[in-house]
């Protein structure tokens, strides 16, 4: 595919314009959320809200998914590496998250096991080769769940492989959280990945419920404008419907084959999304079926009641929710940067802070 | 430094290996070699896998790595030494291979290897070959960025972040099907013949770890100048904006073996751009940006819409997306 033309200035700067006569009609602030790590990367990458006019407020949700993985969870599988002979594998990311008391990466400098991989096949050519107990920590949305759902039922994994899933499902959450009043927004950007799986179907009920103009978009410069463009359009309109700017990639019913897949092997449960407490049916759990590599049922797993999911003075709920923007944390670039994260969203590519920091918001 | 022990961040090339060198080694961070009144010395160690990759392998990266370092203080290499740690068990028909190519990138780089060392290590020390290799070489002019000014012109030497997304690609298994190799090469034929020349060149550095992000912030870090890059003007191969798409990771932060970033004044860019591009490992050098004293220590980087955004020192190896 040429993406030359996804980035085309001239095309950029006529749907600027457009933006600009369309959001002239509107006499207040409009806050449009998107709900990507991925687009929070490419918005600062491309520089897209020094594009904007003054009353277009894009803003970042609960997009990424190392941010949204629980302290409680974290915790127990250090607790975990650190008492028992395991080797615990996840993502690069994840490594540097911090827990409550410690991130994988310090447990490892403290002699846990703990290894770095790029995705779930990885994990299982490690654990070949090994009697080890190998148990993969499998974080990610929708996107990241469907791979480990596909391993599960294409490869023959090998018995010390086990999996502690704390995958989540991307529209659930939101609409939990839609539903609680916690977020607001105007227009909502439909996430680019995670909706090749789940679909566009998967959010039909946002727009029904809380009326709100819905459009997917891609990664490119003119993807997220062309999104803008088209929720402010609904908004003049007094429209509110699911639209497709990201129509090469995305499909209304999503991806049936990954769908099944993770049909077949996950349940949606309640799940803890990391400073957003329990959202209901949001969280894959392994089916009873494969009790053998759920790492939750074959080792000793011990929650404490009293795990810190930001520490003090971190604003990482409030940025995630769309609240606050990252320069508006006390913390942020002072005592927490990406070389000594407080809070999970000064972590990875897709924190809403460490882009925030990364593009130097602010500072030109 | 707050944490106590060392971390594989600590080696990125990135910002935490600087703090490093302040703060432990208590080295002043100055240039890629020591300018000793005539003489250029330098000194790197080598540890790649896998050992051999799409490009070359350890020898040639540590023969040209040297050779490199060498030329970015305005020396003329001429003499290296390598020392080898291998782990027991290692083939010897692999090590041949390695000390064949740096036989042959050395030649190629007119530079004599004229010592060495050789220590064996059990098994699973290292991983199959460590190589040390210093470097001497005689200073035609010292190249120190001494009279860095407003206007001075960015130059890169060719196309930005082969080398690390090649061996991310391979080592990582990736699959992606690319006709991506290192750009794994010594640049003498390339650089020497401008160090001999009288074009006005303020500053060189091969932007290696950490990549063109690395290298442009390190070049005026905490100094009262910064750059403006024109982000459309930045060489990058289409398969590398490929790749950098799909794993989330931009080109500026990828390694590059085989590449000069060369600050010159403004009245002499064009012709330095011209002696770059009628040599093959330079024909797809490019102006890139320009200093301006306003930006102080930062790296600026104008995207082709006219948005301006910070192009950051990294901090780590920069990871793929989760999903
Ligand atoms: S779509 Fe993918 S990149 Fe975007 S937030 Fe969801 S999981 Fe992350
Ligand atoms: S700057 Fe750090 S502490 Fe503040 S909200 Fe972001 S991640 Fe949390």
């Amino acid at each position: 595919m040429n993406l030359d033309k996804f980035n085309d200035p001239e095309i950029v700067k006529k749907i600027a314009l457009s933006i600009e006569q369309e959001a002239s009609k509107i006499p207040k602030t409009v806050k449009i959320m998107h709900i990507c790590g991925t687009h929070e990367n490419s918005i600062v990458r491309f520089g897209l809200r020094d594009l904007l006019p003054q009353n277009i407020n894009l803003i970042a949700g609960p997009g990424c998914p190392v941010c949204v993985t629980s302290s409680r969870d974290i915790d127990a599988i250090i607790d975990l590496a650190l008492k028992e002979n395991v080797k615990i594998l996840t993502f690069g990311d994840m490594l540097k998250v911090p827990g409550s008391r410690l991130s994988f990466s310090k447990a490892k400098s403290m002699g846990a096991d703990i290894q770095m991989i790029y995705s779930i096949f990885d994990a299982i050519e490690i654990a070949k080769d090994t009697n080890k107990p190998c148990i993969f920590f499998a974080c990610g949305f929708e996107t990241t769940a469907a791979p480990t759902a596909a391993a599960l039922l294409e490869i023959n994994l090998p018995n010390n492989f086990f999996i502690y899933s704390v995958h989540k499902y991307t529209p659930n959450g939101v609409y939990a959280l839609l539903k609680s009043g916690k977020i607001s927004m105007d227009g909502l950007i439909l996430p680019g990945h995670a909706s090749t799986i789940s679909g566009l179907k998967a959010y039909e009920r946002f727009v029904n419920e809380f009326s709100i103009p819905s459009v997917a978009a891609g990664f490119e410069a003119v993807d997220v404008m062309l999104a803008v463009l088209m929720i402010i359009k609904q908004i003049n309109k007094k429209e509110a419907k699911i639209e497709n700017s990201y129509k090469r990639v995305i499909r209304y019913e999503g991806n049936k084959k990954a769908l099944e897949f993770l049909d077949r092997v996950f349940y949606l449960t309640d799940a803890l999304w990391r400073g957003l407490g329990e959202i209901p049916e949001s969280g894959y759990e392994l089916k009873d079926e494969y009790e053998r590599m759920d790492a939750k049922k074959q080792f000793s797993i011990n929650y404490s009641d009293s795990y810190i999911e930001h520490q003090k003075g971190c604003r990482c709920s409030d940025v995630i929710l769309g609240n606050i923007i990252p320069t508006e944390c006390p913390l942020f670039a002072k005592r927490c940067t990406p070389a000594d994260p407080i809070g999970p969203c000064m972590v990875s590519d897709e924190g809403t802070c460490k882009n925030w920091f990364d593009g130097g918001y602010g500072e030109i | 430094m707050k944490s106590e022990k060392i971390t594989l961040d600590h080696g990125s090339g990135g910002k935490l290996t600087l703090k490093l060198i302040e703060e432990v080694f208590k080295a002043e961070h100055s240039l890629d070699a020591a300018i000793l009144s005539e003489i250029a010395f330098t000194t790197d160690s080598h540890s790649i896998k896998p050992l051999f990759f799409k490009g070359g392998d350890i020898g040639k990266l540590a023969i040209s790595g040297t050779v490199n370092d060498l030329l970015c203080v305005g020396a003329k290499p001429l003499y290296i030494s390598s020392a080898f740690i291998i782990e027991s068990g290692f083939e010897i028909e692999q090590l041949k291979r390695i000390a064949d190519s740096m036989k042959k990138e050395a030649e190629d780089a007119n530079v004599k290897i004229v010592c060495g060392d050789t220590k064996v290590v059990e098994n699973g020390k290292c991983d199959g070959v460590y190589i040390n290799t210093s470097g001497i070489g005689k200073i035609i002019r010292a190249i120190d960025g001494s009279d860095i000014k407003d206007g001075d012109k960015v130059i890169v030497s060719g196309y930005i972040g082969d080398h690390g997304f090649a061996i991310l690609n391979e080592r990582e298994n990736l699959g992606i099907d690319a006709e991506l190799k290192s750009d794994v090469a010594n640049l003498t034929d390339l650089i020497l013949p401008i160090i001999e020349s009288d074009l006005k060149i303020k500053i060189m550095r091969d932007p290696t770890r950490g990549g063109l992000a690395m290298c442009l912030n390190e070049l005026c870090y905490s100094k009262n100048f910064g750059f403006e890059i024109e982000e459309s003007s930045i060489p990058v191969r289409e398969e590398v904006k490929v790749i950098s798409e799909i794993l989330g990771i931009e080109p500026y932060y990828s390694a590059n073996e085989g590449k000069m970033v060369i600050v010159v004044d403004k009245d002499d860019a064009e012709e330095t751009l011209s002696m770059l591009r009628n040599n093959p490992k330079g024909k797809n050098a490019a102006i890139i940006g320009e200093v301006k004293s306003e930006l102080e220590g930062k790296v600026v980087l104008k995207t082709a819409f006219g948005s301006k955004r910070i192009l950051r020192m990294p901090i780590s190896d920069k990871m793929p997306r989760i999903c």
